[in-house]
């Protein structure tokens, strides 16, 4: 092993990695403790005053719940959706593997076409939703969807999970694959039930699976901005404005780059935390089995 | 050394790679070899260039040492990144700019070139540039006119018999005739544009002043006084009745506008920016501004709300200063700016302006009559001006006037410190 | 159970292809036609909207730019990403454990963080509204998620194989090149499907860069075209449809390269 090529092999993606993506990240932290507007070519240094105003603003705790909630909703709902899907096309029939690529196709859409479409489908007074519902007979059904302050975020959550359910299928779906028949076998022969199978068998080999399904959607939902940029924007009354949503706004429309600097570092230590818990915790859990 | 061989097989294929970059960036350099000076226009209405390039090629043909190169961006990216790439002077030597937050970040910046002298601004009409001036300098021009107040469909206005009411009685029994008549009385885009443009006819005559938001911000007026809570009661008024579509508050700009193109609705509360838009869509529409009035008809000290917007500056870090200000010149021109109004269908701020669409004339209307700048763009803080809009949109999301007002107050607080 | 599975099935498929249709069909509908039924068959069809679409904007611009940059940026990260993994693989031990965190560790920080610094770092290098500079940005970018799939597949490939091949006397550069990349050839292929699709579909970076109108990437002219066509359902339902054509192609072509991109992470547990 030479390990001075080995170095020479990953410099060149080290330093674009470094120069474009950790540099800039970092010098965030630098303007956290600024007034920089964005804009004026000078700034001066304010303390960690940024970071007193970012937890006192009712704007920011708003924010940061709604965060929470749609992490959580996204997280549980579509884990378990993509759980049972998986579980019933994990057979390499014909139907399936078809049904496996329809259900994955939403993925491959940008954000912005399926807000747009979305968008559509939401719309109280020409949308599709509500049109269905009026046309057969469930009236009282209809809403509001992303107008109501109650069921907003959670619209936008079902959303989330629309394009991106059948993606965490193929995860539970491979980690299924993985499971030796064998063992399957063995624990029908011992007269198992099925449900006992899933329990005893199954389940405590698809927590690798599951450990990736669940940390790839928590970063991914936390992290959300583009689909609720395009629908909602944060509103009606601030019920869907969520971290990015509210720091790209105070950067760019507020022209307040230093406090969504703040803003951002934040945000970018409850996400390390939140994932750390999650590795902690997932990998107990696997580990017990 | 076997690393040699590596080492070139490795800078080969970076070597590689780096061509399909280059071949990536390509068309980008400015060349200025030629001895013509390129200066570079930045504004963000997409759906204008055609109308700008013709304007273009007129001023280049008249000054062939000169070329301007156009570049717009959406709306949504223009509010969010024009001025990071306003600062460096390599993009925007002429450029658009928003009125209110987006203009006075950017002039605290230093970024407007004082225009005050220019002889071109005896082009305008003085009141509606007013707002791009500061200290008793002209920083920047605003080059298009909007009315900020529904536009009506007159001909359902005709067929029940409703003209433009003088007093808040009559707006509501207006919007009952026409209810009552199974129209939707008014469109309006809840999700978006809706309480932004609506807000300020409503507030209007409940504080008849310039600078009542400008009392806000600084903490002299709060939004838990008379003025805001009687607009927000108001508004509660109108959607308790019914008098917005149903679930208002999920619509978007372009449902609500469908709406009223479709005749289902007989007002839409945006503005006359629209007009052209609507024509375009259904060229049987036929249409007209009014302003609710919120007082009783003695009281009533304005009859609508502009805006004059498109604010064109000269960057201050521009290169070529003195060609920049010859093509705003050459924009100020009235048939230059006829010629963009009529193709365009917007308004402008110039002054002898010949229209010749009918969407044109219905805002032409009203240069006479007695308007308040937009009331929203005199907020300056962009986290007050969601607070202000976002009150609204609690009140039609059923909370009590008085519990929105001071929410959004609680907001205002903390950002005046 | 069974027929619990097969209504759960039905039902899914319904919910995923319901909006699918619903922008297919719009899309060869008049204006007219969408606002009588939004839901119904179009009758009669009509490719109109299409035509306006192409003869108002620069659509093959549009899709050129958008095929230079995701080409030439999946190509740079699976060169570059390829090669760190295997470094990675090779050190082993601590430094390679390292060199992994500190890659991984871009995976959770949000674009918004670096937005603007970005930019201003853009510019002081005179990259500005170049699409080579797009290329490299995003490229860095998306290099923490390359460096994790690629180091999860290399890892299953098996270390004696390496260790045979350096003793046997190749260089670092002939196992990785001669060895490693023809064996990796599936994971590769499923990581740049992956990046296919971000690449394709990126939003942030490329408005923060962009601001030539000829330089426009598809996820950015749609943005334009909803400010552009705002009550013209049918037309910005059809750019949806259009921007969305070279995905769905690659897709129906390339489907089982899409699905173990995905399960890279899961393999590696």
């Amino acid at each position: 092993m030479n390990r001075k090529t080995l170095w020479f092999f990953m410099l060149p993606g080290l330093l674009l990695y470094t120069g474009l993506f950790i540099y800039p990240a970092l010098s965030g932290l630098f303007y956290s403790f600024t007034n920089w507007d964005g804009v004026s070519t000078s700034y001066d240094f304010v303390g960690i005053s940024n970071y007193k105003d970012s937890f006192d603003s009712i704007v920011f705790r708003k924010a940061f719940f709604n965060n929470v909630k749609f992490m959580l909703t996204v997280v549980i709902i579509q884990t378990i959706v993509s759980l049972i899907l998986a579980l019933i096309l994990a057979k390499n029939t014909r139907t399936r593997v078809f049904l496996r690529a329809l259900y994955f196709f939403p993925a491959i859409l940008s954000s912005v076409s399926v807000g747009l479409i979305w968008s559509f489908i939401y719309d109280p007074s020409l949308g599709l939703l509500n049109t269905a519902l009026t046309s057969g007979g469930l009236e009282q059904f209809t809403a509001s969807w992303t107008g109501d302050a109650n069921i907003a975020l959670y619209a936008i959550a079902f959303v989330q999970i629309w394009a991106h359910a059948g993606q965490m299928m193929i995860v539970f779906i491979a980690g299924l694959h993985a499971i030796p028949e064998e063992l399957m076998e063995a624990a029908r022969i011992d007269g198992a039930t099925r449900f006992q199978i899933f329990r005893k068998v199954t389940w405590p080999l698809l927590a690798p699976s599951a450990t990736i399904v669940v940390s790839y959607t928590t970063i991914q939902s936390f992290k959300a901005f583009d689909l609720i940029f395009v629908m909602t924007d944060g509103g009606p009354n601030y019920a869907t404005e969520i971290l990015t949503t509210y720091i790209y706004h105070l950067a760019f429309s507020n022209y307040s780059f230093g406090l969504a600097s703040a803003g951002s570092m934040i945000f970018l230590v409850l996400l390390g935390l939140l994932t750390m818990a999650q590795f902690k915790a997932l990998r107990r859990g696997g580990a017990n089995g | 050394m076997k690393n040699m061989k590596m080492k070139s097989s490795l800078v080969l294929a970076l070597t590689l790679l780096l061509t399909v970059f280059l071949s990536a960036c390509g068309n980008s350099s400015d060349s200025s070899a030629d001895g013509k000076v390129t200066i570079s226009f930045l504004h963000w209405r997409g759906e204008d260039t055609q109308a700008f390039q013709k304007i273009i090629d007129q001023f280049e043909t008249k000054n062939p040492n000169i070329k301007v190169d156009m570049q717009t961006l959406t709306s949504d990216q223009y509010q969010s990144t024009a001025q990071a790439k306003l600062t460096d002077g390599s993009v925007g030597d002429v450029f658009a700019s928003f009125p209110g937050a987006q203009y006075a970040a950017l002039s605290k910046a230093g970024l407007y070139t004082d225009l005050t002298n220019e002889s071109f601004l005896k082009n305008y009409n003085a009141d509606l540039i007013d707002v791009g001036a500061k200290d008793g300098k002209q920083w920047a021009v605003p080059y298009q006119l909007v009315y900020n107040q529904p536009i009506y469909n007159t001909e359902i206005f005709k067929k029940y018999n409703l003209t433009p009411p003088t007093d808040w009685d009559g707006f509501l029994k207006l919007c009952a005739t026409l209810k009552q008549n199974g129209i939707i009385p008014i469109a309006f885009a809840g999700a978006d544009i809706g309480p932004g443009q609506f807000m300020n006819t409503m507030v209007m005559n409940n504080e008849p002043s310039e600078d009542i938001f400008t009392k806000v911000e600084a903490g002299q007026a709060k939004l838990t006084d008379e003025f805001w809570v009687k607009t927000l009661t108001q508004f509660k008024e109108l959607n308790d009745n019914g008098y917005f579509q149903e679930n208002s508050l999920g619509t978007k700009d372009a449902a609500a506008g469908a709406l009223f193109i479709q005749g289902k609705a007989a007002m839409l509360a945006s503005g006359s920016y629209q007009l052209a838009q609507n024509a375009k869509q259904n060229p049987e529409l036929k249409q007209a501004l009014l302003a609710p009035i919120t007082v009783s008809a003695d009281q009533a000290k304005y009859e609508g709300v502009h805006t004059s917007t498109f604010m064109l500056g000269v960057n201050s870090r521009s290169k070529h200063p003195t060609e920049a200000k010859k093509f705003l010149e050459f924009l100020s021109q009235p048939d230059v700016a006829s010629q963009y109004a009529n193709e365009t269908g917007q308004n402008v701020t110039l002054k002898d302006i010949k229209y010749d669409s009918p969407e044109l004339n219905i805002a032409g209307d009203w240069a006479d009559k007695k308007t308040l700048f937009q009331p929203r763009f005199t907020i300056l803080n962009s986290e007050n001006q969601k607070a202000v809009t976002n009150s609204i949109q609690a009140v039609l999301g059923g909370a009590a006037p008085e519990q929105a007002a001071q929410d959004a107050q609680a907001i205002i607080d903390q950002q005046i410190k | 159970m069974k027929w619990i599975g097969r209504i759960i099935m039905v039902l899914y498929a319904l919910l995923v292809a319901a909006p699918l249709y619903f922008v297919m069909t719009s899309s060869f509908k008049t204006s007219q036609a969408f606002f009588a039924n939004p839901l119904s068959w179009p009758n009669p069809w009509t490719i109109q909207n299409f035509v306006s679409i192409f003869d108002a904007q620069p659509m093959w611009q549009y899709f050129w730019n958008s095929a230079r940059v995701t080409l030439s940026t999946v190509a740079l990260d699976l060169f570059l990403g390829s090669l760190i993994a295997y470094a990675i693989i090779r050190l082993g031990g601590r430094m390679g454990r390292y060199t992994f965190v500190y890659f991984v560790a871009g995976l959770i920080i949000p674009s918004q963080v670096s937005m603007l610094p970005l930019y201003s770092l853009v510019r002081q290098l005179g990259w500005s509204d170049n699409l080579g500079a797009l290329i490299l940005v995003t490229a860095a970018g998306l290099l923490p998620l390359t460096v994790f799939t690629l180091t999860g597949f290399m890892e299953m490939l098996s270390k004696e194989m390496m260790e045979a091949g350096s003793i046997d006397g190749a260089s670092e550069w002939k196992i990785y090149w001669r060895l490693i990349l023809p064996l990796s050839g599936p994971s590769l292929a499923a990581t740049a499907a992956f990046l296919f699709v971000m690449v394709w579909n990126d939003l942030l970076i490329p408005m923060l860069l962009i601001n030539s109108t000829d330089k426009l990437t598809l996820p950015l002219a749609l943005m334009q075209f909803r400010g552009e066509y705002v009550t013209d359902y049918t037309l910005l339902l059809t750019g949806v449809v259009i921007t969305a054509v070279p995905m769905v192609i690659l897709f129906i072509f390339l489907q089982r390269f899409f699905v173990t991109g995905m399960t890279a992470g899961s393999v590696k547990g």
